[in-house]
């Protein structure tokens, strides 16, 4: 993923980002084509493929029913695992991509963490005893930068379509007992009005951009994940990368983070309820 | 059980004759990052193969001066198995596929034409239904025609498996877990040489030729399918250049 820029174009491209116009033409708040595509792996529960500029990932996720976590006994869980395929890159093959993928995993398990946000009581099945555990397992097949933001909106459509059998609890107290629906037309799906979409901002020069390509990548310094949730809300933020930024720009950072944010959920909420009158589940 | 493999009216469990492969799609150049690159479904199995090279040899011990070395590596997304599967690396059950696939291919690849390089073949098996080791062996022939290396000829893969006297071709998870003899082979289809052979479990000598001669007339199929995809690649790759291939 490495670029070698010359002087010259590394000036060309900071200069590009601070007067509002990027080498393709884009502004600093515009995101390149988005490609999603829903339900594409059906050994899944939910999954989707998203293709935004050169990185492309896929999402699946696998529901089972688990122990109650002790600490928090009346909520389900989520485990994210990143993990970059050797496909995209010979970097990636063994040991390669460790750093890189405890990098994606530890982030977008930070996005995705706050039990306040999401609506993690829906998953817990019997309180103090089971749960579902949701394994969102993402795979990048492509990995172009702006990795983090792709699974974010991959996962959100991952999540919209996934579907869990009910499960029918009898019995009372200690002897409660509950039997996993095997129809697998006896389903319920989960309510997304309340996930996250992480967007990532990068620091090029004294101003900043979302979606950069790889060599805007190159010439940045330091960015930062902004969690937001549909409602505007930000739901977690973190800095990354090396570099120093300022108070200011950062008030700023996060106020278009939040501007855009709240666009995407839009659209993706208008594609996904449209795709939803395409199948019949 | 039995009716499962195998119904009386001679159907397999998901509607198919015995002698009937799944339905196969495949697209070639789908990874830009990639030099060559392929995706094929037959079934519900699904193989993304992406290949880099011929490039400088990365380990210089390694490097042979009369031709290009292959390097493998097969991956099992951990969506994709029925039982989601934790991801591990170097797995010997992985490693074990990927020396196969190298294998393999040194003896379809034109190797002599590089010396000193190396060509990367990467497998990552998105969706597995059986048959994972076949379907990533169809992908790595379209991946490398897509890369533009050059091949002595296509190498199809098929698996097979024998069931109260009849061979069963292209097998799904299900035929697979039964416990009955686990025949995979890779083919050369234009000269019918066989460059792979893999056989698990027990097999009947009495069927033994039955089973080759079908799984070989299975991998002539694929052949024929894959083959018709690269001519339409051809075309349409060939009219970004205002140019129209004779195929």
């Amino acid at each position: 993923m490495a670029t070698r820029l010359s002087i010259n174009e590394i000036r060309y491209i900071i200069d590009g980002v601070e007067q509002d116009f990027r080498t393709d033409g884009r502004a600093a708040e515009d995101y390149r084509h988005v490609e999603l595509e829903s339900r594409v792996l059906p050994n899944t529960n939910g999954s989707a493929r998203c293709k935004l500029g050169k990185t492309e990932v896929l999402v699946g996720i696998k529901a089972e029913v688990v122990d109650v976590d002790v600490h928090a006994p009346h909520i389900g869980k989520l485990v994210i695992t990143a993990d970059c395929s050797a496909v995209a890159s010979p970097k990636f093959v063994g040991k390669g991509s460790e750093a890189l993928e405890n990098d994606l995993t530890n982030i977008l398990s930070f996005i995705y963490h706050s039990t306040e946000t999401l609506p993690l009581k829906e998953l817990c099945i019997l309180p103090g005893k089971s749960c579902w555990q949701l394994n969102v397992d993402v795979l990048f097949v492509q990995c172009g930068g702006n990795l983090f933001d792709v699974a974010s909106i991959a996962l959100k459509a991952a999540l919209h379509n996934t579907t869990l059998p009910k499960v029918r609890v009898s019995g009372e107290g200690i002897e409660m007992e509950m039997e996993v629906a095997d129809d697998p037309y006896h389903v319920w799906k989960l309510d997304v009005s309340n996930w996250p979409i992480c967007i990532t901002l990068y620091q090029i020069g004294c101003s900043f951009a979302v979606d950069p390509s790889e060599e805007e990548v190159a010439c940045s310094e330091g960015y930062v994940h902004v969690g937001v949730l549909p409602s505007g809300d930000v739901s977690s933020m973190e800095k990354s990368g090396a570099g120093n930024i300022d108070p200011t720009v950062l008030l700023e950072m996060v106020e278009v983070g939040v501007r855009v944010g709240e666009d995407i959920h839009n659209q993706l909420d208008k594609q996904l309820e449209a795709e939803k009158s395409l199948a019949k589940l | 059980m039995a009716t499962e493999i195998l119904s009386a009216e001679g159907l397999r469990c998901d509607g198919r004759r015995p002698q009937e492969m799944r339905k196969l799609k495949c697209e070639l150049g789908v990874s830009e990052g990639a030099d060559g690159s392929a995706i094929v479904e037959q079934g519900y199995t699904k193989v993304l193969v992406s290949v880099f090279g011929p490039h400088e040899c990365a380990n210089r011990t390694a490097r042979n001066h009369e031709r290009a070395i292959i390097s493998c590596s097969y991956n099992f997304a951990s969506f994709g198995a029925a039982v989601r599967k934790k991801k591990m690396t170097a797995d010997k059950k992985t490693t074990e596929v990927g020396v196969m696939i190298q294998n393999t291919f040194e003896a379809a690849v034109m190797l002599e034409k590089f010396p000193k390089s190396q060509i990367d073949i990467y497998v990552q098996v998105l969706q597995g239904d059986g048959g994972e080791r076949c379907v990533a062996i169809n992908a790595t022939t379209l991946a490398l025609i897509n890369a533009g290396i050059p091949l002595k000829d296509y190498v199809c893969a098929c698996a097979a498996t024998v069931f109260q006297d009849s061979v069963l071709l292209d097998i799904n998870n299900l035929e697979e877990s039964y416990r009955g003899p686990l025949f995979m082979l890779a083919v050369m289809p234009q000269t019918e040489s066989i460059v792979q052979l893999q056989l698990d479990h027990r097999l009947h000598n009495d069927h033994l030729d039955k089973v080759v001669r079908e799984t070989i007339q299975g991998c002539r199929d694929i052949k024929v399918l894959l083959d018709r995809q690269v001519k339409e690649w051809t075309v349409e790759a060939a009219a970004a250049y205002e140019i129209k291939p004779r195929v």
